[in-house]
């Protein structure tokens, strides 16, 4: 079988549907008349389920949005000296001369 | 346009409409006529503006593959999310099948519908705009929002898919 009388046979199927859809189909002025209104949801229903919500999202809103109380944080400053990793690449040899006060001595006696 | 031209021009294509809603709503015919109804109201009301940067027909099936597209997701929405119903309204019918209402077949169109059932929407949807509407695949493209590339390879596969489901059910 060909590809175009494959394609024939498959148009001949899908007309034999439209014909067949055809015959059932409803008249175009009964369609566009207006059809029984479905029944309305009571409001109070609605507005219960409206409340619930709102209910709960100001709930919600109230936990998370409440300003915590603050708390003081102690800081132990003399336990936490902090050090750069790179702090000794500012090491100078001979650093330490200048940070100290020179001893003076005479005879090994420290002089005032 | 004016209504009254709105009117007169859908009624020509009324029957065409009604095949194609059919096709959009999984053959089930209840749904096809809440769709149908839905989608001439949008129309006449001006919710959905004719611009012509296509043909009447070829915008008249994309406002009712919207409409369906719309009537799936409210349906889905109610499955999935029961508070829904309460501003949704009472339930519609979901788009798919009911094997109750659905249009009695004879078994040739039955074997057809029930493999057009398996395909891929798009597929599906492209093989009954150019093979049951008898329109190019130019517009099919513009009914289904694509490029004409794209509705070629979904012509082709979908061809490729039907035969081979047809030739199964044989």
């Amino acid at each position: 079988m060909t590809s175009d009388e494959a394609d024939r046979g498959l148009h001949d199927r899908f007309q034999a549907l439209r014909r067949e859809a055809a015959r059932g189909t409803p008249s175009f002025h009964a369609m566009l008349a207006p059809r029984v209104a479905p029944r309305p949801q009571p409001t109070w229903r609605r507005w219960l389920v409206v409340g619930a919500l709102a209910a709960v999202a100001a709930t919600v809103v109230l936990t998370l949005g409440r300003p915590r109380p603050h708390r003081a944080t102690l800081v132990d400053r003399a336990a936490v000296r902090w050090e750069a990793p790179t702090d000794f690449l500012l090491r100078a040899p001979g650093a330490e001369l200048l940070r100290t006060i020179p001893t003076f001595t005479l005879n090994g006696r420290l002089l005032p | 346009m004016p209504p009254h031209d709105l009117a007169a021009q859908l009624e020509q294509l009324h029957a065409a409409a009604f095949g194609w809603a059919l096709g959009c709503c999984g053959w089930d015919r209840p749904v096809a006529e809440d769709v149908l109804q839905a989608s001439y109201l949008k129309i006449l009301e001006g919710r959905a503006r004719f611009e012509e940067r296509s043909s009447f027909r070829t915008w008249v099936f994309g406002v009712i593959r919207r409409t369906a597209q719309e009537a799936r997701r409210r349906a889905a929405l109610r499955r999935w999310l029961p508070l829904a119903r309460l501003f949704l309204g009472p339930q519609e019918a979901d788009g798919r099948p009911d094997p109750e209402a659905a249009l009695a077949h004879a078994e040739e169109t039955a074997r057809l519908v029930g493999a057009l059932g398996r395909l891929p929407p798009r597929q599906r949807e492209t093989l009954h705009l150019v093979f049951y509407q008898d329109l190019t695949i130019a517009e099919a493209a513009t009914v289904l929002g694509v490029t004409l590339g794209t509705a070629r390879t979904h012509y082709e596969r979908g061809k490729r898919a039907l035969r081979r489901l047809l030739e199964e059910r044989e």
